[in-house]
C-alpha cells in the first residue's frame, strides 16, 4: 500500500489548486470592488468607477496570470495545459495531423532504420571482453609497396618476446579441412591459431575449455574446439561431446571445447579471416622455426589496460627496427608493423557506406521536417486571429511560442512512435538485402542506443519544425490578426515558405545526385570486365583424399576426377585452381625474380601464385594470349613450367615475347614452398581475383601436377544450368573416394554477385532515399503552390474574367515555381559539388562530379516542380470567375 | 520596456522589504499594503498590482506571510495578510542588511 499516500498527495494537489484559483478570483474581484467604491465615494458614477478600477489594477486577468506565474510547479502545469490544448487542436484538424504525422514517421523511421544498422556495425562494441583493447597488427613492406599483409611465424614469436605494451599477441590462419569418420564427409573452415588466440578475444567456451599452452607446439596431442553450429549440425548437440574424437584431414583430434552460439570472429574483409569458422585447431609446430619470409598469420593483440594505440605503434616501430637489423629477410623489403583498433579496422569498408547513407537519410529527415514546418506555418496563419485573441487575453509571446512548440513536439512525438514501427520495417528490408560486407548488420535492432537516438531525433525534429512558425510569428505584431483579414498571409510567411521549398529542392537535389552516382557505379560494375567469364560455370571446393600418402597420389586423384567430369553430358571444359577468383580462401603470393637476378633484386616484387589443372583457363574463360596451356604431361617428370599474366609479361619483358624466358617462382613440393626456376610457356589475360574494381598484383600460374596443394576449386563450364551437374559431380567424387569432402557447390556467378553486394546495397538504399526525398519535395512544392494559388483565386478570377489567356496565367504560376526551383537547384548543385567528393571511395567508373548525374537530377527535380505547380494552377483556372471573386468576400 | 516596468524591476529586491515592513504594524489586504507603502514613502514608491499580488503570493509561499479572509472598512470580504514569526525574523535580518548597505554606500558617497 505504498501507493496510496502518493495518490492522496496528487488529489490534495488538485484540490488545493482549485481552492487557490477560487481565492485568487475572489481576492482580485474584491480589490476591484474596493477601488470602485473609493471612486464612487469620490463622486464617480458606478459604471465609470468600475471601468477606472479595472484600468488602475492593470487588467484583472493579467494580474492573475502574474500571480499564477510565481506558484511552484507552474511550468509543469503550463506544459500539461499546452499539451492538452495541442492535443485538442490536432484532433480537430485530423487531415493536417495525419499528413504531418505520416511525413514525420517516414522521416524519423528512415533515420531510425539506418541508425539501427550504424549502431550494430559501427557503434556497438565488438562481442569480446574489453573489446576496446583489441588491435589488429599488420605487416607492411615499404620497398615492395605492400601494405596490410600477413606476418610470418618468427615475426609473431619475436613480437611476443619483445613487447611490453601488449598483454597478448595471437595469430590465426584460416584454411579448409575435411571432416570424415561418422556421417557424410564434410569440408569445413578451420581456424589454425596460436593457443592464446581465443583467450585473447576473451569469450569463454560454452562447454569444455579454450586452448592452453600445452595444446600447441611440438609434442602436443591434436586438439580442436568446435563451433556451436557444427556441434548442433554434426553431433546433434550431444552434451557429452567434450573429450570425444573428431577426424580432421584423416587425423583424430580430441574435442576439448565448444564455442557459444553467436560467437564469431570479426576481422577486416581483407584479412581472409571469414566469420564462419567451424573448427579451431592450434599450430602444432614451432612457429619460430617457420620461414621468416612466409607471411600467412593475421595478428591480433590485446593492449595492456591504459595503453593507447599510438604508444603501441611506437613500440611496434621500435620492434620492427630491431627485426630489420637482426634479419636480412626483413631488412631488404623494409618491414614495418602497423597497429589499428580491431573494431575500427573491421569496419573500414562498411564505414564510408554507412556514413554516406546516414548523411542521405539525415537529408530526407530534414526535408520531412521542412514539409511539416510548412504545414505548421500555413496552420499558424489560419489561426492568426485565435493567436491574437490569446495575446490580448494576457498570454505572453513566450507563452504562445511555447504553445506552438508543444504542438509541433506532440506531432513529432506521434511521428516518432510511428517512426519506430517504420524503422523496424526498414531494418527488415535492409537485412533482406543481406550485405555481407556489413558484418554485424544481423544484430541490428531496437537497442538502447537506437531508442535514445530516436528520442533525441524526435525532439530535434519537433523543435526544428515548430521553430519556423514561431520565428515567423514573433516578427509580426501579434495583434495584427484583428486588424487585417488578409487570407494571403503575411509576406514574412511566404518568405519563410519559399526558403523552406528552396531548402527542400536543394537537399533533394543532393540526394538525387548521390543516388545517381551510385546507380551509375552499379551499372559500371555490372559491365566491369573481370578478365574471366563466370556465366554458365559450376564451381566447388574439394579437398585431397585424407589417405593420400604423397603429392603424386593426390595429383592422380584430381586427374581422375577431372577426366570423369569431362565425360558428363553438357560439360564443355573442366579445370581447377587453388584460389578461385573472388573466393575467400587466403591469398597466395610470393616474391619472384628473373632468372639470374642478383640477390639484392630478389625479394622485391610479389606476384599472386595459383596452382591450376590443365584446362582451367578455358573453363574459367581466361583468354590465352600467346603460347600454350599446361598439359597432363607438365608433371614432376618434366621441366618446370609456368604461365604468366599479361601485366607481368609487360612489366618484365616490354616489347618482347616472354615465351621461353625463365623466372624463379614458388612451387610447392610436399607442403614445402620452394623457389624454383621455371620456363614461361604461355601468357593469359589478367583476371581480377580480389575485387571486381581493382586489378591487384601480377599473376603466376604453376601446374598443379608440379606443385600440389591440399585443396582445389573445380571450375566446370556447362552447356545449360550449372547446378544441374551438382548431383552427378557428388556421385563421381563419392565413387572415387567416399572420404573426400566437397563444399561450396555453387555457380561461379554467385561469387560475382557477392562481390557486387556492397554496391548493390548502397545503391538500393540510396535510390529509396532519393525517391522518398523526391516525393516529399514534390508534396512540399505542391503544398506551397496550392496555398499561394488559393490566396490568389480572386486575382486569377479577375484576370480570367477580363479575358486573360489561360496559357499566360498558367505560365505566371509555373514560372514563379520554376524560379524558386532553379534557386534550389543552384544551391543544391553547390552543396553536392562539395559533398559528393565524400562518396569517391564508393564510386567506380564515374567521377564524383559526373555531369550526367548532375543534369539528370536537375531535370527530374525541375519536372517534379513544374508538375507540382501545374496541378493546382489548372484547378484554380477551372473555377468560375464569379465564384472566384466571391471567394474574397 | 516602459519606464514604469523598469522602475519596478529596480525595486524587485527592496519590494519584499517594503511589504514586510508595511505589514509589521498590522494585518492588511493587498491594496492596503500598496496604499501604506505609497503613503509612508510619500509617493516615491508606487507598487502596481501586477507586481504586488505576485509578491504577496511569493512571500506567503516563503512562509513569511499568512493570509485569512476578513472584512474591509466598507464591510467587503477581502484577503488579509499578516506577518508570521518567520516573517518578523526575515524583516529584522533584511533591515539589518539594508542598514549595513545604506551605511556603506553613504560612506562611499561622502568621500
Amino acid at each position: 500500500m505504498r501507493r496510496s499516500p502518493t495518490l492522496a498527495s496528487v488529489w490534495q494537489h488538485f484540490f488545493r489548486r482549485e481552492r487557490e484559483e477560487r481565492e485568487l478570483d475572489e481576492e482580485i474581484a474584491s480589490a476591484v470592488e474596493i477601488l470602485a467604491e473609493e471612486k464612487v465615494a469620490a463622486g464617480m458614477t458606478p459604471e465609470v468607477a468600475r471601468r477606472e478600477a479595472v484600468i488602475e489594477l492593470g487588467g484583472p486577468e493579467q494580474v492573475k496570470e502574474a500571480v499564477r506565474d510565481v506558484r511552484p510547479g507552474r511550468m509543469l502545469e503550463q506544459a500539461w495545459q499546452d499539451l492538452r490544448y495541442a492535443a485538442r487542436g490536432l484532433t480537430k484538424s485530423s487531415t493536417f495531423t495525419a499528413v504531418a504525422v505520416l511525413t514525420l514517421a517516414l522521416g524519423i523511421g528512415a533515420n531510425n532504420a539506418i541508425f539501427s544498422v550504424l549502431d550494430a556495425v559501427l557503434i556497438r562494441p565488438l562481442p569480446y571482453a574489453n573489446p576496446d583493447r583489441l588491435a589488429m597488427i599488420w605487416s607492411e613492406f615499404r620497398s615492395a609497396g605492400q601494405k596490410r599483409v600477413p606476418s610470418a611465424g618468427p615475426q609473431l614469436t619475436e613480437l611476443q618476446r619483445r613487447t611490453r605494451l601488449f598483454q597478448d599477441v595471437a595469430g590465426v590462419w584460416v584454411g579448409r579441412g575435411a571432416l570424415t569418420g561418422q556421417g557424410e564427409p564434410e569440408q569445413v573452415r578451420v581456424g589454425w591459431v596460436t593457443a592464446n588466440f581465443l583467450p585473447t578475444l576473451g569469450v569463454p567456451a560454452r562447454a569444455g575449455r579454450l586452448f592452453a599452452r600445452s595444446d600447441e607446439g611440438r609434442g602436443s596431442s591434436p586438439a580442436v574446439i568446435i563451433s556451436d553450429g557444427l556441434w548442433r549440425r554434426r553431433f546433434g548437440a550431444d552434451p557429452s561431446i567434450v573429450g570425444r574424437l573428431l577426424r580432421l584431414d584423416g587425423q583424430a583430434h580430441t574435442i576439448v571445447g565448444v564455442m557459444p552460439s553467436g560467437f564469431e570472429v570479426v576481422f577486416p574483409a581483407d584479412a581472409s579471416v571469414p566469420s564462419d569458422i567451424d573448427v579451431w585447431s592450434p599450430f602444432r609446430d614451432d612457429l619460430s622455426q617457420r620461414p621468416r619470409d612466409l607471411g600467412f598469420l593475421r595478428l591480433i593483440g590485446r593492449l595492456r589496460p591504459g595503453v593507447a594505440l599510438d604508444q603501441a605503434q611506437a613500440e611496434l616501430d621500435a620492434i620492427s627496427a630491431g627485426l630489420r637489423t637482426s634479419f636480412s629477410e626483413y631488412a631488404t623489403p623494409d618491414l614495418r608493423m602497423e597497429v589499428a583498433s580491431l573494431h575500427r579496422d573491421s569496419v573500414r569498408e562498411a564505414r564510408p557506406i554507412l556514413l554516406a547513407l546516414f548523411g542521405g537519410v539525415a537529408m530526407v529527415t530534414l526535408i520531412a521536417c521542412a514539409n511539416v514546418a510548412n504545414l505548421l506555418l500555413a496552420r499558424a496563419t489560419r489561426r492568426e486571429r485565435e493567436i491574437s485573441l490569446r495575446a490580448a487575453l494576457g498570454a505572453s509571446r513566450g507563452r504562445i511560442a511555447r504553445q506552438l512548440l508543444t504542438e509541433s513536439l506532440l506531432l513529432a512525438g506521434l511521428g516518432g512512435l510511428l517512426g519506430i514501427g517504420v524503422g523496424w520495417a526498414g531494418v527488415r528490408l535492409l537485412l533482406g538485402l543481406r550485405p555481407a560486407s556489413l558484418g554485424r548488420i544481423q544484430s541490428a535492432g531496437l537497442s538502447i542506443n537506437v531508442l535514445a537516438f530516436t528520442f533525441a531525433l524526435t525532439a530535434l525534429v519537433g523543435a526544428l519544425a515548430g521553430l519556423v512558425p514561431v520565428l515567423a510569428m514573433s516578427r509580426r505584431n501579434l495583434l495584427r490578426g484583428f486588424q487585417d483579414r488578409a487570407r494571403s498571409g503575411a509576406p514574412g510567411r511566404s518568405r519563410a515558405q519559399n526558403a523552406l521549398v528552396l531548402a527542400e529542392v536543394a537537399l533533394g537535389f543532393v540526394l538525387l545526385v548521390g543516388s545517381g552516382l551510385m546507380v551509375r557505379t552499379f551499372v559500371r560494375l555490372l559491365h566491369a570486365d573481370p578478365g574471366f567469364e563466370a556465366a554458365g560455370v559450376l564451381t566447388f571446393q574439394v579437398g585431397a583424399p585424407p589417405r593420400a600418402e604423397d603429392d603424386v597420389s593426390v595429383q592422380r586423384f584430381f586427374r581422375a576426377l577431372q577426366v570423369k567430369i569431362e565425360r558428363l553430358p553438357g560439360v564443355t571444359a573442366v579445370g581447377a585452381v587453388s584460389h578461385l577468383p573472388l573466393g575467400d580462401y587466403p591469398n597466395w603470393y610470393e616474391y619472384y625474380w628473373k632468372d639470374g637476378a642478383p640477390a639484392a633484386e630478389r625479394n622485391k616484387i610479389l606476384a599472386d601464385h595459383r596452382a591450376v589443372l590443365p584446362g582451367f583457363f578455358r573453363s574459367a574463360g581466361i583468354a590465352l594470349l600467346s603460347g600454350r596451356d599446361f598439359t597432363d604431361d607438365d608433371d614432376t617428370g618434366h621441366p618446370n613450367v609456368i604461365v604468366v599474366d599479361e601485366t607481368l609479361a609487360r612489366r618484365e619483358w616490354p616489347g618482347e615475347s616472354p615465351l621461353g624466358k625463365r623466372l624463379t617462382a614458388t612451387f610447392i613440393h610436399s607442403g614445402s614452398f620452394d623457389p624454383t626456376v621455371a620456363e614461361v610457356i604461355g601468357v593469359v589475360r589478367h583476371a581480377r581475383y580480389h575485387a571486381l574494381t581493382a586489378d591487384g598484383r601480377v599473376q603466376i600460374y604453376v601446374p598443379y601436377h608440379q606443385s600440389a596443394r591440399e585443396n582445389l576449386a573445380f571450375v566446370v563450364r556447362v552447356d545449360g544450368e550449372p547446378l544441374s551437374l551438382a548431383r552427378p559431380v557428388r556421385e563421381i567424387v563419392a565413387s572415387l573416394d567416399p572420404d573426400v569432402a566437397i563444399s561450396k557447390m555453387r555457380p561461379f556467378s554467385a561469387y560475382v554477385d557477392a562481390a557486387r553486394q556492397a554496391t548493390r546495397f548502397t545503391t538500393a538504399v540510396a535510390a529509396v532515399l532519393a525517391v522518398t526525398a523526391l516525393l516529399l519535395a514534390f508534396v512540399g512544392i505542391y503544398g506551397v503552390v496550392s496555398c499561394s494559388v488559393a490566396a490568389r483565386t480572386a486575382e486569377i478570377g479577375v484576370r480570367m474574367a477580363l479575358g486573360g489567356r489561360p496559357r499566360r496565367i498558367l505560365w505566371l504560376i509555373v514560372g514563379q515555381t520554376l524560379r524558386l526551383t532553379s534557386a534550389g537547384l543552384a544551391a543544391g548543385a553547390a552543396v553536392s559539388l562539395v559533398l559528393t567528393g565524400l562518396l569517391a571511395k564508393l564510386l567506380y567508373g564515374v567521377g564524383p562530379r559526373d555531369p550526367i548525374s548532375l543534369v539528370a537530377a536537375a531535370l527530374i527535380l525541375a519536372s517534379a516542380g513544374v508538375l507540382a505547380a501545374v496541378l493546382p494552377a489548372r484547378r484554380a483556372m477551372s473555377v468560375d470567375p464569379m465564384i472566384a471573386l466571391r471567394h474574397e468576400a | 520596456m516602459s519606464e514604469a516596468e523598469r522602475k519596478s524591476d529596480l525595486l524587485q529586491g527592496t519590494l519584499d522589504l517594503l511589504i514586510l515592513k508595511a505589514l509589521a504594524a498590522e494585518p492588511m489586504h493587498g491594496l492596503g499594503v500598496s496604499r501604506r507603502i505609497a503613503q509612508v514613502t510619500r509617493g516615491t514608491f508606487e507598487v502596481k498590482p501586477g507586481s504586488l499580488f505576485p509578491a504577496l503570493q511569493r512571500l506567503e509561499q516563503e512562509g513569511w506571510l499568512s493570509s485569512s479572509w476578513g472584512r474591509s472598512e466598507s464591510n467587503r470580504r477581502a484577503k488579509y495578510y499578516a506577518l508570521t514569526r518567520a516573517g518578523r525574523r526575515q524583516l529584522a535580518s533584511e533591515t539589518r542588511q539594508w542598514n549595513r548597505i545604506a551605511a556603506a554606500i553613504g560612506l562611499v558617497l561622502s568621500t
